[in-house]
């Protein structure tokens, strides 16, 4: 398609990014040779059972596509780190409001491919709120894009969902489009210390209160522990808002939490201890279920806890989402609790959704995507499911 | 196409599960069924069938894939891309399924029926104090399964986001008759995004029965302001220099002159300036607190981009006045002229100037008035055409400058369709917009949820660009569908 203002191509014309990976791809796919697909490398300790005969690497395809700051759209390699992305937007004081578990070292294309949401998705929304467009290559070697670079589309049927939270099944993320905001004038971090009494009172009216910050997350005082603040007291969990907007409205979010107790300065570097819960090595899961029931969910995890004899879990509360994300750390030489907990999960149902598991352990859980019109997509993309596979759990006929 | 009539076996199983008094066969009872909103299109159904609960929607859907019939399933009607059009096949009417089933608003969902309509849900819901955000300016008469359909927008969708954003879980009917269950209405779902998926899929890959919507908490504040500019370029212009601020308005749209003149000649009349060569209409809202700031901020963005006056609405009378010539804008051009084409195309935000202007010389070029009104604030233009489908010269240099519109917003990075959908009319533009390889991809796709292709046929993919997956493993035998 030539440019009529001959400023700008469409997006089908542009030469795919990370080409330069196809040949590997389609060559794995004639043999039938697994490839695990490696971003940053900061999830490969989630202990998923993939199996590979090589790795395949998305870093080559870092950096900047495309990016007019007055779109507040950036379009990115997939192997371009959070990082990255966060230092060009904050020359032009926009920011890419994602913030997943892990750190910032993660590559955009595996957030994409895990979906991996953090406390800012409260308000400023999910990777799929947030993710425009993407561009994978499928298994037999073709570029496949969805979406585009602007905000609103409905072109065609929205391949785009499908490769958030793929997990890299449905092809190698190679270039993605991202709806940035502006960064608010004020955007700060506030906390009340809260024990555990209160703490429980608090979360069976929370959650039905619809209250809308850009986070809100109630934190075991684990999670923080070491970085809380002088005199915030020593309570089993702390609240954390982050109120934003104009002074004005950043006042009045802040004047919400003032009822419940104390109300803390923190560092907006508490997130970052908020997202690196998981420490160096646990187990992780999360509970889902509605936010009026968020209590119930809190207690039963505390049961299933209990139960495995963990005592030193830390948990994250999203008041807002029902979410219950929890870090069990373990020893090599002990991981039976882990076992335990596993199984105890299981008859919580479906809205308990392992992140990090120890290996051995990831046959004891449901696998995911194994509905007969998931596989058909699948086998669409890849049908000899080379792409990290086993990476949902064991499947059957179909990891 | 034309699949003709439908069997007599059929016919007899469709009247024992709804009756024949939900059944239209008469060519004088389908001329209702023969179009949408979309004018120059016409196909009539060889029936159109009306259950009346979900078991009813799963049994005919049932009755249709044991007779490996191809089927359309329709809302309301108000779709804007000729996608409930149903060519010689059966029409599946969804709007009796009207039933608020549950309203939670302790958790802010709603489960609903699909035929249930759009303002309808948020009337239903106002008294707990939330509201069903996205806000199609058909919203009066529009179904929440049609939004689901399309991936409705509208005008608050700027700061709210689309029905994707809103939709927690659907029930749906396979075509080939199968129930499924897609997202969870309280808490997560691990797999593919299968619900993200079906969501904006066009009637193409099933029906949803079910729909589990968010609710959105009524604001404690709204402020509604309309800007005049002296050019379309200043609005334009004033469109990037809000954005840029970090404010997120609840809705920003702007009207050009000729909409305006629509606007006030019409009934809708919102007191907008005649002289105005376009008007913003923008509306904040949120905690009172900093409301009065975001205010203040956006005059003098407009200002600074040159507008005449900025005017903030002082009563709730004057706000819905303000945005009932919005909202009717479209009907407020159906007095010009006998036909309209209400269009849909998306551009990145900083290119609206440019493609204004060449939207302007395109209609100069082939001698038709382009009404814009559109949601500045996310780039979605909706160059409007009224003018006499029953002129074939009219009609042709109509054809030719919305085909030139469509390709100056994909030359401009953009897109052909934000929220109205492919359909029919869009069709042939996606082989400019995607490679072979893409849209072999979202052929394939479709054949994973209907092997035989029977739902809503030759819509939002070119029938070419599926040849080369004829015969793949893909499109396996459908038994083994849940």
């Amino acid at each position: 398609m030539s440019s009529v203002s001959g400023v700008r191509r469409s997006a089908s014309s542009r030469p795919v990014r990370g080409a330069e990976l196809a040949p590997q791809i389609a060559d794995a796919h004639a043999a039938g040779s697994p490839l695990r697909i490696v971003g940053g490398g900061t999830w490969l300790d989630a202990g998923r059972p993939v199996t590979a005969d090589r790795a395949i690497s998305t870093r080559a395809t870092a950096g900047v596509v495309e990016y007019t700051p007055g779109d507040l759209v950036i379009t990115v390699g997939g192997g371009t780190t959070l990082e990255e992305i966060g230092a060009v937007t904050r020359e032009h004081n926009q920011w890419l409001a994602l913030d997943p578990f892990g750190s910032d070292k993660g590559t955009i294309g595996a957030t994409v491919a895990t979906a991996s949401s953090g406390p800012l998705a409260s308000g400023a929304g999910r990777v799929r709120d947030l993710t425009l467009g993407v561009t994978v290559i499928a298994s037999d070697g073709s570029a496949v894009r969805a979406g585009g670079h602007v905000v609103k589309n409905v072109a065609g049927f929205d391949l785009v969902r499908l490769a958030t939270g793929a997990w890299g099944t449905l092809g190698v993320i190679t270039e993605v489009s991202l709806r940035l905001h502006a960064r608010p004038e004020v955007d700060e971090t506030v906390g009340v210390v809260l024990d555990d009494d209160t703490a429980v009172a608090l979360l069976d009216t929370l959650g039905s209160t619809g209250l809308t910050l850009l986070a809100l997350e109630l934190v075991s005082a684990n999670v923080i522990g070491s970085v809380r603040p002088a005199g915030s007291g020593g309570g089993a969990w702390t609240l954390l808002a982050r109120v934003s907007g104009n002074r004005d409205r950043a006042r009045a979010q802040r004047a919400i939490l003032e009822p419940l107790g104390t109300v803390v300065q923190f560092s907006n570097d508490i997130w970052r201890s908020v997202r690196d819960m998981d420490g160096p090595q646990s187990a992780t899961f999360r509970v889902s279920d509605a936010p009026s029931r968020v209590l119930g969910t809190v207690r039963t995890v505390r049961a299933a806890l209990s139960a495995a004899s963990v005592t030193d879990a830390a948990l994250c509360v999203t008041p807002s989402t029902g979410r219950v994300r929890v870090a069990v750390p373990y020893s090599d030489d002990d991981d039976a609790p882990i076992r335990s907990l596993v199984k105890s999960l299981r008859g919580v149902g479906a809205s308990a959704v392992w992140e990090r598991l120890p290996a051995d352990c990831w046959a004891w859980v449901t696998p995911a995507a194994t509905d007969p019109i998931s596989l058909r997509i699948r086998d669409a993309y890849d049908p000899h499911h080379i792409l990290n596979r086993g990476i949902f759990g064991p499947m059957g006929g179909h990891a | 196409m034309n699949h003709g009539t439908v069997s007599p076996a059929l016919l007899a199983q469709f009247e024992e599960i709804v009756g024949a008094k939900w059944m239209r066969r008469r060519p004088g009872e389908l001329v209702a069924y023969d179009a949408d909103a979309l004018p120059g299109y016409h196909a009539t159904p060889s029936l159109a069938v009306f259950p009346g609960t979900r078991e009813e929607t799963v049994r005919v859907v049932r009755a249709l894939a044991d007779a490996r019939a191809p089927f359309v399933a329709r809302g309301a009607g108000t779709g804007l891309s000729g996608g409930s059009l149903a060519d010689g096949i059966v029409l599946l009417g969804l709007n009796r399924l009207t039933r608020i089933i549950e309203i939670d608003a302790a958790n802010r969902i709603a489960h609903v029926e699909p035929g249930v309509v759009n303002a309808k849900l948020s009337r239903a819901v106002a008294p707990f104090g939330l509201h069903y955000a996205p806000d199609p300016s058909s919203q009066t008469v529009c179904t929440i399964g049609g939004n689901v359909a399309e991936n409705a927008g509208g005008p608050h969708c700027l700061k709210y986001g689309v029905t994707l954003n809103h939709v927690a879980a659907l029930d749906i009917v396979l075509p080939n008759g199968k129930p499924m269950r897609l997202g969870n209405p309280y808490g997560e779902t691990d797999g593919y995004d299968l619900l993200g998926l079906f969501v904006g899929s066009e009637g193409c890959f099933g029906i949803a029965t079910d729909v589990w919507v968010r609710l959105v908490p009524l604001p404690q504040a709204v402020r509604t302001l309309l800007a005049d500019f002296p050019s379309v370029d200043a609005a334009a212009r004033a469109v990037s220099r809000i954005i840029a601020t970090g404010i997120i308005p609840a809705a920003l749209e702007m009207m050009d002159n000729a909409t305006i003149r629509a606007v006030e000649a019409s009934i809708y009349a919102a007191g907008y300036p005649a002289d105005a060569a376009a008007v913003l209409l923008c509306e904040v809202d949120g905690l009172l607190e900093g409301l009065q700031a975001d205010v203040d901020t956006i005059t003098d963005c407009c200002v600074a981009s040159g507008a005449r006056t900025v005017r903030v609405a002082t009563t709730d009378e004057e706000r819905a006045r303000l945005w009932q010539g919005r909202k009717k804008a479209f009907g407020a051009m159906g007095r010009i002229a006998p036909s309209l084409v209400v269009q849909d195309a998306v551009v990145p935000r900083t290119r609206l100037p440019e493609i204004l202007a060449e939207i302007a010389s395109i209609g100069a070029r082939h001698r038709v008035r382009v009404c814009n009104v559109f949601h500045a604030g996310d780039g979605n233009l909706h160059p409007n055409i009224p003018y006499d489908a029953s002129d074939p010269d009219e009609s042709e240099r109509v054809h030719a400058a919305m085909s030139e519109i469509m390709n100056a917003c994909i030359a401009e990075g953009g897109t052909i369709t934000g929220e109205h959908g492919v359909g029919l009319d869009k069709l042939p533009y996606m082989d400019s917009l995607f490679d072979a390889s893409s849209l072999a991809m979202m052929c394939a796709v479709r054949t994973a949820f209907d092997p035989e292709r029977r739902a809503n046929p030759g819509k939002v993919v070119p029938v070419h660009s599926c040849r080369e997956w004829h015969g793949t493993r893909a499109a396996r035998d459908s038994a083994s569908l849940p």
